[in-house]
């Protein structure tokens, strides 16, 4: 009886491919596996992780994001220096072992394998095969764009972050070694992709909440053209004008108050007009140390014990997170003291942080919370409710007036104007009305930090402006020194993880690592 | 009258019974024995223990004299191997066999204490916990990623794992019924096991029936003691530190001096009873009928093990002896309640300033910090209370197990050369547990008063079969022992957890069924020995697993091995000194497939949990992904021996040497793929090559052989030397997840250096000789110091293990005690290296203790020092397991022909001696000291009692 050796899975949360796509519902679980890989670790609960080499709770996606991003710039410090990759990454001495780095690298690619397997599980011939009905092709055909979308997503981040991908489609094989693509290609890749699968999306804010519309893609290609220069060396403002004026017309509106996009009913409250893509947080159902969960245990400050308001433990975790003093010297003034982006406490704290494990030095900063707008709190008292913003309109009025500024045609100094002032009214900021003159470039770049301060894209924005590497502005703790040093121009990228080097023998480290 | 047939001296103390009935004598001091109503064609048995056993059949003369030959020819001891038994002397591989003579003697309550430093090449590590499970290691290990266990064999059926919730896969067997072990270690002699075979095999034989009845009762009763403790600050001690290091929490002092590890601790009894009887049923069925209570209690606050054990076996003989059966069914119960070893680390870090209790707080009366917020909410702060966390938390087991295998051999009358046996077997563990939490304690630091109440069942059960036909013939000086068989296993798994019902926010059940295993295998073996002298074994063994697909699923495996009878040549064999020499080499293959994941190949997807959904329009939805898939081929193990089998002064001293090297190659690991290629960035692949080289070396003698002294000694000593010689893709795996800080680890899987090895920063000291804080030596040279400086140091194995043991009779004294000593063995000490820093004095918004190790460095922070290989310490260590003395009655009821009564003393973990700097340098954790689970000094009484 050797047949006996053909065994089968047992366990009711498994089912065999076969089996799995018999009932029709499955396309759209299967799709749901691929966005969960941005808001989840793993299917067992926050301890679980579909990738290894590092804590579950810090491989998730947008947690790993918020530290590639903002923890390595001016805005944030992490206090336990301890947990693996934080110290080097706030300090700018990461290196190829890092694990947040490894983190971001083997999650973005987990994405872009699922929405691979989506798209290799849904094809024509696939689903003559298993005789799919007409209804669910139509809806099919929508999935596959979404799949395609998360996957260009996938691969705008390696862009910006690594500028380098392992490139791998739907044709290639379970455990092929991928090609490696380089920053033009992936460039052309997200550009012509996110292009291609236009008229398959939904229409901005017509998907249903957690899916992606033709919003994101926009944004990401607005992005990927406001940073052009940056990733191609050529300029494309104009054309980020283009897709921020399609944002702005697709019928996003601002929340009515700023805090509601950071609040634990962001999916429902006004941010919902606001948010164009959310990773989804649930106290309930999607456990996991994500953004969110992180920055409001984390912002509780150490002194002040402050959770009870934000709705998780009033002791947080002790004030893992603290402000460095250059952000905060952006809300210095008058007009700032009642600006409802200027959630700083200072208490009897000082500015400064001359050791970052002390952690009643530095500011603390309240700006995520899982209380609901209405006044009441998220289900659980660490994991929140508050979904992550990871695109929204404000930062689309930023976009566009930097772009108009930047020469992009096809823009004007009125909608410019208003978009800026928009923001600082719904902010509460009496000065709120700002004129062309008064919007510059350096303008800018502070006011996106003032409003997408946490947000996950800060390393971006200043490397656009030049300001990361090299010494033209330093921040506390930048390049290892307490009072900031010049980074070496290499830092832009992140380099490719040495286990993932080592895998792919067609990757090549970045120059410098 | 009975004589030692060699001497003529008279043999006192010999068992003497007519064949069929209880009657019986005992011969004394002069070798005399009486027994009434004995009658012509009556049959004498006579037995004593290092002689053989023999039979005289009464003739008419009522006053005989018998001779009895010595049996310490220990080369016709009977050695158990795979699928079929041999001799000593017919012996072709490296196989050692334990009988309860030599077993290790204590408070033993999990059988493989028994062979504790008995056997060169076998190293056994339990903790502190009672009735704990054992790290059990032949030969260190050939695999990385795959299990090292062995495999555990008995009675022809192997054991399945252990369900969660059971102390461990050998806790619910009863030692008293085990009657010898054999431990297999070379390829030729494992080769039969083939897929389970790489990591050696333990073969258990437990007691069977006997035709004439006797009865045994064993008591024994212990007194535990954990006595070594970490030194943390005293109440007193700290009241001045505190302050120092953070004047604003001066405040929280409290006024209490509260050692907290002698509050975690308790003084343990334990019992074990033991009833074993034995004799014939119905007149043809020799049974054996034991039943064991054992009550072990633990030495950390509420921990505690019993267990029930029922054993029946019966072993008839029919048709002549040509049809034999063997059935054996045993039950065990275990009632367990845990203890969390975490508390030990929270011991560690309670403020010693405060009390146990407090009879205004909100915790049940125990002492807790704790803060309200603005709502008058409580919320407890800081590290818990470990006595309160102990005694309000009520972990609880109930597992019952029951194994058993019936095997029937029949030698076919027409061709009584030619014997079928049919071996089936099963084995099955449930497991229901429960876990409660006390209302007035908090689930965590965060979590109102909500505690925890969750119930989770485990199941794992294993059947068995196996049929082979063996060939026994001798041809002229040729003598033909062929077996060729099938076997087949397979292995079952599954178990439900409610998640916390009291959690507000609902409890997350889960539920689990593993994926079975099944196992199927055909083998053959011939024996052939020419001339007496020259032995020849072959082995083959062709494996299918269903862990690997279709295209990878069989191996082949075998073995063959060469001994020579040198002792048996003419130019030896008048020899005064040598009386036994034999050599012997071998060469053998095995496979490996124990892998976690035994479904890799199929096309899987699996859905999330309640807690871990994906949210779409406002509704939870089951979201799906693939799981991560891989082409695995078995692992195979090639191992080649060099042995030899000494005897000196008429077997007065014996004893073996081996040297061996095992290379395994295509290991299975678990390594980087390239990202985007799978469903996971780290999957296991059959890349990988590991070498082991070992020495083994063996002394057993008589050193004293009289008529009322004898003293044995033996010694052994193993050399293991194991070495990565490749990796997949040359890549580091990261081992060793330590605690402080999230998802630090302190080991690495590296070329060219042993599994685990260390991997930590090269500390800096002063001129004064103290260490630097935060300073490590710039390894690489970059003027950066970061992860690249990083250095691999020692491991955690020992290079070299002892043991010896010493028993010595003197009349009707024993004396009996064993040392074992291990050297080269590395620690982490995580408990210094997550505690002893001055910053930890301030526990979130409280206060904190730490160990006094802080003095020796005035560490401020954690993350600075966290990976120094100041932490590395080397835990070579000396100890001596047991000393038991005993004292034999002989026959106190003269009323029984036979009965004798021993009464035992002994101290369990005597001493240790060792440089390590924590609690026990022998951990089995794989070098990483935290929050270990102490071995207490345990003093025993006990009686035997024998009818």
């Amino acid at each position: 009886c050797t047949k006996d050796l053909d065994v089968t899975t047992k366990d009711d949360q498994d089912l065999i491919g076969e089996d799995f796509f018999k009932d029709e519902t499955s396309y759209k679980r299967l799709l749901a596996g691929v966005y969960a890989n941005l808001s989840l670790t793993g299917v067992d609960g926050p301890e679980s992780s579909n990738i290894e080499g590092l804590d579950a709770g810090t491989s998730q996606f947008g947690r790993v994001l918020l530290y590639l991003q903002t923890l390595s710039a001016d805005q944030m410090i992490w206090s336990y220096e301890n947990d693996p990759g934080t110290r080097e990454i706030q300090r700018n001495i990461w290196n190829a072992d890092d694990p947040v780095v490894l983190g971001m690298f083997g999650r973005t690619h987990v994405t872009i394998a699922f929405a691979n397997n989506f798209l290799r599980e849904t094809t024509d011939a696939k689903l003559d095969e298993r005789d799919v009905s007409t209804a669910t092709r139509a809806e099919i055909k929508t999935f596959r764009a979404e799949a395609r979308l998360l996957r260009a997503m996938s691969y705008y981040y390696m862009m910006d972050l690594f500028g380098k991908a392992n490139f791998a489609t739907e044709e290639d094989p379970i455990n092929a070694i991928p090609q490696a693509y380089d920053r033009a290609q992936l460039f052309d890749f997200v550009e012509t992709e996110l292009k291609a699968i236009d008229a398959d999306l939904a229409d901005p804010l017509a998907n249903e909440h957690g899916r992606a519309s033709k919003g994101v893609a926009w944004m990401i290609l607005a992005k990927i053209y406001l940073n052009a220069e940056v990733y191609i060396g050529q300029p494309k403002y104009t054309e980020c004008l283009d897709y921020s004026k399609k944002l702005i017309a697709g019928g996003y509106s601002l929340a009515t108050d700023y805090k509601h996009n950071f609040m634990a009913d962001n999916d429902v409250n006004t941010a919902k007009n606001e948010i164009i893509f959310p990773l989804i947080s649930d106290g309930t159902f999607t456990k996991n140390y994500g953004p969110t969960t992180v920055m409001i245990n984390g912002s509780v400050g150490s002194i002040e014990a402050n959770g009870t308001a934000l709705g998780v433990g009033a002791g947080g975790w002790g004030g893992a997170l603290r402000l460095r003093k250059q952000f905060v010297a952006l809300f210095d003034g008058g007009i700032y003291n009642n600006d409802r982006r200027n959630g700083i406490i200072s208490g009897t704290r000082s500015r400064e942080i001359t050791d970052i494990s002390d952690k009643d030095q530095g500011y603390i900063l309240e700006k995520y919370s899982n209380a609901t707008s209405t006044g009441s709190f998220g289900a659980d008292q660490t994991f929140v409710d508050t979904d992550f913003p990871l695109f929204r309109l404000a930062d689309v009025y930023l976009m566009y007036a930097e772009a108009h500024l930047r020469g992009g045609a096809g823009g004007s100094n009125t909608d410019m104007e208003s978009y800026i002032n928009s923001l600082r009214s719904r902010a509460n900021n009496p000065q709120n009305n700002l004129t062309a003159t008064d919007i510059t470039l350096d303008f800018i770049i502070d006011e996106r930090a003032r409003e997408l301060h946490w947000e996950a894209h800060r390393r971006q924005d200043l490397i656009r402006f030049g300001r990361f590497t090299g010494g033209n502005y330093n921040w506390v703790w930048k390049g290892n020194g307490s009072n900031g040093i010049s980074l070496p121009a290499h830092l832009k990228l992140y380099p490719i993880p040495s286990a993932s080097l080592a895998s792919n023998p067609n990757l090549t480290q970045n120059i410098g690592y | 009258v009975v004589k030692e047939k060699a001497t003529g001296e008279p043999l006192p103390g010999v068992s003497v019974v007519v064949k069929g009935t209880t009657r019986g004598s005992q011969t004394d001091f002069n070798g005399n024995f009486t027994i009434e109503k004995v009658k012509t064609g009556d049959v004498l048995v006579f037995r004593y223990l290092g002689f053989a056993d023999k039979e005289v059949s009464i003739g008419t003369n009522f006053n005989i004299t018998v001779e009895l030959d010595e049996s310490a020819e220990q080369l016709d001891e009977i050695v158990v191997v795979g699928y079929g038994t041999t001799t000593v002397k017919d012996a072709t591989g490296s196989v050692e066999s334990i009988t309860a003579k030599d077993f290790t003697k204590g408070n033993i309550v999990t059988p493989e204490n028994l062979l504790s430093g008995r056997v060169a090449g076998v190293n056994i590590t339990t903790d502190g916990a009672p009735g704990a499970g054992s790290q059990i290691r032949i030969r260190g290990g050939s695999s990385l990623d795959a299990s090292n266990d062995p495999l555990i064999v008995i009675d022809g059926l192997p054991m399945a794992g252990s369900a969660g919730g059971s102390r461990g896969v050998l806790a619910s067997i009863n030692p008293n019924d085990i009657e010898s072990f054999s431990v297999l270690k070379d390829a030729s002699a494992t080769a039969i096991y083939g897929s389970r075979g790489a990591n050696g095999v333990i073969i258990i034989t437990t007691k069977k029936g006997r035709s004439e009845y006797s009865l045994d009762y064993d008591f024994q009763m212990g007194f535990g003691e954990v006595r070594n403790r970490i030194n943390v600050f005293d109440g007193d001690a700290f009241r001045t530190l505190a302050p120092q290091k953070f004047p604003s929490l001066a405040g929280l002092l409290g006024t209490a001096n509260t050692n907290w590890q002698d509050e975690i601790y308790q003084k343990s009894v334990s019992t074990q009873h033991n009833l074993t009887a034995r004799g014939q049923i119905f007149g043809v069925i020799p049974t054996r009928l034991s039943i064991g209570i054992s009550s072990i209690e633990g030495n950390l606050l509420t921990s505690n093990f019993d267990r029930a054990t029922f054993s029946v076996s019966m072993n008839p003989s029919f048709l002549d002896n040509h049809l034999k059966i063997n059935l054996n069914y045993n039950r065990a119960f275990e009632d367990n309640r845990f203890a969390d070893k975490g508390q030990i680390g929270a011991a560690l870090r309670y403020d010693p300033t405060q009390p146990v209790r407090d009879s205004s707080s909100p915790f049940g009366g125990f002492y807790q910090h704790y803060t309200r917020d603005a709502n008058g909410i409580i919320i407890s702060q800081g590290t818990r209370n470990p006595v309160a966390a102990l005694l309000q938390n009520s972990d609880l087991s109930n597992v019952f197990r029951q194994y058993g295998n019936l095997k029937i051999d029949y030698n076919f009358h027409f061709l009584p050369e030619l014997t079928a046996t049919v071996n089936a077997g099963f084995d099955k563990t449930s497991a229901d547990g429960t876990r409660v939490n006390s209302l007035n304690s908090p689930a965590s630091y965060t979590d109102l008063f909500i505690g925890n109440d969750s119930a989770y069942t485990n199941e794992v059960s294993n059947e068995s079969l196996d049929t082979y036909l063996n060939y026994v013939n001798t041809f002229g000086k040729l003598k033909t022992d062929v077996m060729a068989g099938y076997s087949y296993q397979t292995f079952n798994g599954s178990g439900t957890d409610t998640g916390n019902k009291r959690n507000v926010n609902g409890a997350v059940p889960t539920t689990r069924d593993d994926t079975p295993v099944v196992l199927i295998g055909f083998l053959a073996r011939a024996n052939l020995t020419f001339n007496e002298k020259y032995l020849l074994t072959l082995n083959y063994r062709r494996d299918g697993s269903s862990k690997f697909g279709p295209e990878n699923r069989w191996g082949n495996f075998g073995g063959a091995a060469l001994a020579w009878r040198m002792s048996d040549e003419d130019f030896l064999k008048d020899s005064k000194v040598i009386s036994e020499l034999k050599l012997r080499a071998s060469y053998g293959v095995n496979g490996q497939q124990d892998i976690d994941g035994s479904d890799l190949y199929l096309d899987r997807y699996r859905f999330g949990n309640t807690d871990s959904q994906y949210i779409i329009g406002g509704n939870p939805i089951l979201s799906t992904i693939p799981g991560g898939r891989s082409f695995l081929r078995w692992e195979k193990t090639a191992t080649v021996e060099l042995g030899v089998d000494y005897g000196l002064f008429d077997n007065r001293i014996t004893g073996s040497v081996n040297a061996f090297q095992k290379n395994s190659t295509d290991l299975l690991s678990k390594a980087p793929v390239a990202d985007g290629s799978n469903f996971t960035n780290r999957i296991f692949q059959n890349i990988g090559e590991m070498k082991v080289n070992g020495l083994e070396f063996t002394v057993n003698a008589d050193v004293i052989k009289q008529e009322d002294f004898n003293w044995n000694a033996s010694f052994n000593a193993t050399y293991i030397d194991r070495k990565i010689e490749k990796l997949a893709l040359g890549q580091d795996i990261t081992k060793g997840g330590i605690s402080g800080g999230t998802g630090n680890f302190i080991q690495l899987h590296s070329e060219g250096f042993a599994p685990n090895s260390f991997y930590v920063y090269k500390q800096l000291y002063n001129t004064a000789g103290k260490p630097i804080e935060g300073a490590f030596a710039d390894l690489n040279g970059d003027g950066i110091i970061n992860t690249q400086d990083k250095y691999l140091k020692e491991d955690p194995f020992a290079d070299v293990t002892f043991g010896f043991q010493s028993s010595i009779d003197y009349k009707n004294f024993d004396l009996a005690f064993n040392l074992r000593a291990s050297i080269g063995n590395y620690l982490y000490n995580n408990v210094n290296s997550s505690s002893a820093q001055y910053d930890l004095i301030q526990d979130n918004a409280v206060l904190g203790n730490i160990p006094t190790t802080v003095l020796n460095t005035d560490f401020q922070r954690t993350s600075d020092v966290i990976l120094s290989d100041i932490y590395l310490e080397n835990a070579s260590f000396l100890r001596m397991d047991n000393i038991t003395l005993g004292y034999t009655f002989d026959r106190p009821i003269k009323k029984f022909a036979s009965n004798s009564i021993r009464i035992w003393a002994g101290m369990q973990n005597v001493f240790t001696i060792t440089n390590y700097s924590g609690l026990d340098p022998e951990l089995a954790n794989d070098g990483i000291d935290n929050n270990i689970y102490p071995r207490p000094r345990t003093i025993l009484v006990g009686a035997n009692i024998k009818f």
